[in-house]
């Protein structure tokens, strides 16, 4: 009994959660195993299985099932997840376009509805070629794009590993496939064939086989546009995604082995630091002639010293002070009596007096006392503050 | 003998350790005299002038030139921070602008925080604002006007070459260890 269609897309409205996960393992393994199936309708907990075999979702292949192909490829249409199509499943096309062809121009003036027919399976070969060659750029679009963001944080070995196989087995011959420079590309046997459909379109006596001419001619221009796009998306989008990832990964692994030991790395980029440069000043000719001339000329130098007379000049009179010290004996502080003293005689203590005073410390008749720790005192003299320690006098050396 | 426009000043600023970028009227003129400068700087200094589609910049086989080795620790780390923070980094030192703070937000968090400590010129906030005025003066950063951003100028992928490059294992490590000293 034929199944009302209604029925069949509210049933898989209503269980397309099942549906979907049905779709993404038979994507990913092939077939649905029996065991699998059960876990997946037991995690939903709806027994459809019935009903999956009634409305011919499934095949049966001994114990397994597998989802029949007009549902799978209606799946991976909504769903926009196709499986990519090896370039050489794709490349079969041209042999299939290629021979169809053959045969339309070898029996051109021939029986008429053999070449309506042809003509209408060369249209059908030209979309289902450029509905895989979409599906594929679709599929590839979409891994790239997983990689590039990389949510899944795979490391970079997988990611270029992933990125590798993509451009080796998909995008590099897709992209020959399509590429218009290459003389054997599918894309450009269709220029042929609508150059020849071109000219048959216009002047093909049967009405009805030059209204099909017409139609595949404005099919095969469309499709050599969508072609030049798929193949302007590959060239443009994919290969520049999908080398950034690989040269990115590169990059990052050299800096990875570059920090690990930065300093033990020697040939770093260079970058040139400033340079020192020592030229010589242009007035250096004057400079020197400047220097060399006061030894060119000789004049007499006299020097002259100051007159003075003896009444300017203050002799430290050793005797006279070494007598009044003595007599004042014992001193309590030796710095201080000679500040006092000069200060009594002069006014003021000048240094050069108050050090000559200072030299009668280091006579022989003289015997010191003093602690070396103690506070210094200070001595204010006509120039400077002088720092000085407590120093006694205890006895002369001749009393 | 006549010699190139800016003649002077482009040889000053190679000499500076300065990248010349395209977008430096300079630029066109080192690339029309790419012969002259290229025998003239190997003549008279020994040194490599390398002129690429964007940017130009001298080599030299001088190996105990420290800034570059600083600049390459800057650039990896940067480049690692962000490809754990999921970014690409490629195309965020290729496009995207950084703020300083960002920078001392990766750099103080970074897991090479010894690399970091025993480098005077990244150690710190502060030494890193001084290191961003000497890649600015080297036109390899562009630093904005309020001195709060930066974006990296084409010269960045003098770094990307040099990675690759030692990814390959193409460059040889010395078993001698050069002490780090710092210029500039």
């Amino acid at each position: 009994m034929r199944t009302e269609p209604r029925t069949i897309l509210n049933f898989l409205t209503n269980y397309f959660d099942i549906i979907r996960d049905l779709f993404d393992v038979q994507s990913k393994d092939g077939l649905i195993k029996e065991e699998v199936l059960n876990n997946i309708l037991a995690e939903h907990d709806h027994d459809i299985l019935n009903k999956l075999i009634e409305y011919k979702f499934f095949k049966k292949i001994a114990n397994d099932y597998e989802i029949r192909p007009v549902y799978f490829k209606f799946l991976e249409f909504i769903l926009s997840e196709f499986k990519p199509l090896l370039p050489e499943t794709i490349e079969k096309y041209e042999h299939s376009i290629t021979s169809l062809f053959k045969k339309i121009k070898e029996g051109i003036g021939k029986d008429r509805n053999i070449l309506l027919q042809r003509i209408t399976d060369l249209n059908n070969e030209v979309r289902d070629f450029t509905e895989a060659v979409e599906k594929n750029t679709i599929r590839l679009i979409s891994e790239t794009k997983e990689l590039k963001s990389n949510v899944d944080k795979i490391d970079y070995r997988e990611k270029v590993r992933k990125a590798s196989f993509w451009i080796d087995y998909y995008i590099t011959p897709l992209n020959s496939i399509l590429d218009v420079s290459n003389a054997h590309s599918i894309t450009n046997r269709l220029l042929d064939i609508s150059q020849y459909i071109n000219v048959r379109r216009l002047n093909f006596e049967d009405e009805l086989a030059r209204q099909q001419f017409e139609k595949l001619y404005t099919f095969l221009v469309q499709t050599n546009d969508d072609l030049l796009r798929q193949s302007k998306i590959l060239t443009n989008e994919l290969l520049p995604l999908i080398e950034r990832i690989r040269s990115e990964s590169l990059i990052l692994t050299g800096w990875i082995e570059f920090l690990k030991n930065p300093n033990r790395t020697k040939d770093v980029p260079f970058v040139p630091k400033s340079l020192r440069t020592y030229p010589y000043n242009d007035s250096m000719y004057f400079n020197a002639k400047e220097f060399v001339d006061q030894f060119m000329q000789s004049y007499e130098v006299y020097l002259e010293d100051p007159e003075l007379t003896a009444s300017d000049k203050w002799i430290f009179n050793k005797d006279y002070y070494m007598t009044k010290l003595t007599q004042e004996l014992p001193v309590k502080n030796f710095f201080e009596w000679a500040g006092k003293t000069l200060r009594s005689e002069y006014k003021e203590i000048e240094t050069e007096k108050f050090f000559s005073l200072s030299t009668l410390l280091f006579e022989d008749s003289i015997e010191l006392e003093f602690d070396a720790n103690a506070d210094r005192q200070v001595i204010r003299t006509s120039e400077m503050n002088l720092r000085v320690p407590k120093i006694k006098i205890i006895r002369h050396g001749l009393s | 003998m006549d010699f190139p426009r800016y003649h002077k000043a482009i040889v000053s600023d190679l000499l500076d350790g300065k990248f010349i970028l395209a977008t430096d009227a300079k630029f066109v003129e080192l690339k029309n005299s790419a012969d002259f400068y290229g025998k003239f700087f190997k003549e008279t200094f020994d040194y490599y002038l390398d002129i690429k589609s964007d940017y130009a910049y001298l080599i030299s086989e001088e190996t105990m030139e420290m800034l570059s080795r600083d600049i390459c620790i800057f650039i990896g780390l940067l480049c690692y921070e962000l490809d754990k923070e999921g970014k690409n980094f490629l195309e965020e030192i290729q496009y995207a602008e950084f703020e300083y703070d960002y920078v001392d937000q990766l750099f103080d968090n970074t897991s090479y925080v010894d690399l970091i400590l025993n480098n005077n010129q990244l150690k710190n906030s502060e030494a890193r604002r001084q290191f961003f005025g000497t890649l600015n003066r080297r036109n390899i950063i562009d630093r904005s006007s309020s001195d709060k951003r930066f974006t990296f100028t084409p010269a960045y992928k003098v770094f990307m070459d040099f990675a690759k490059n030692f990814a390959k294992g193409k460059l040889n490590t010395t078993e001698a260890e050069v002490e780090p000293i710092i210029e500039e």
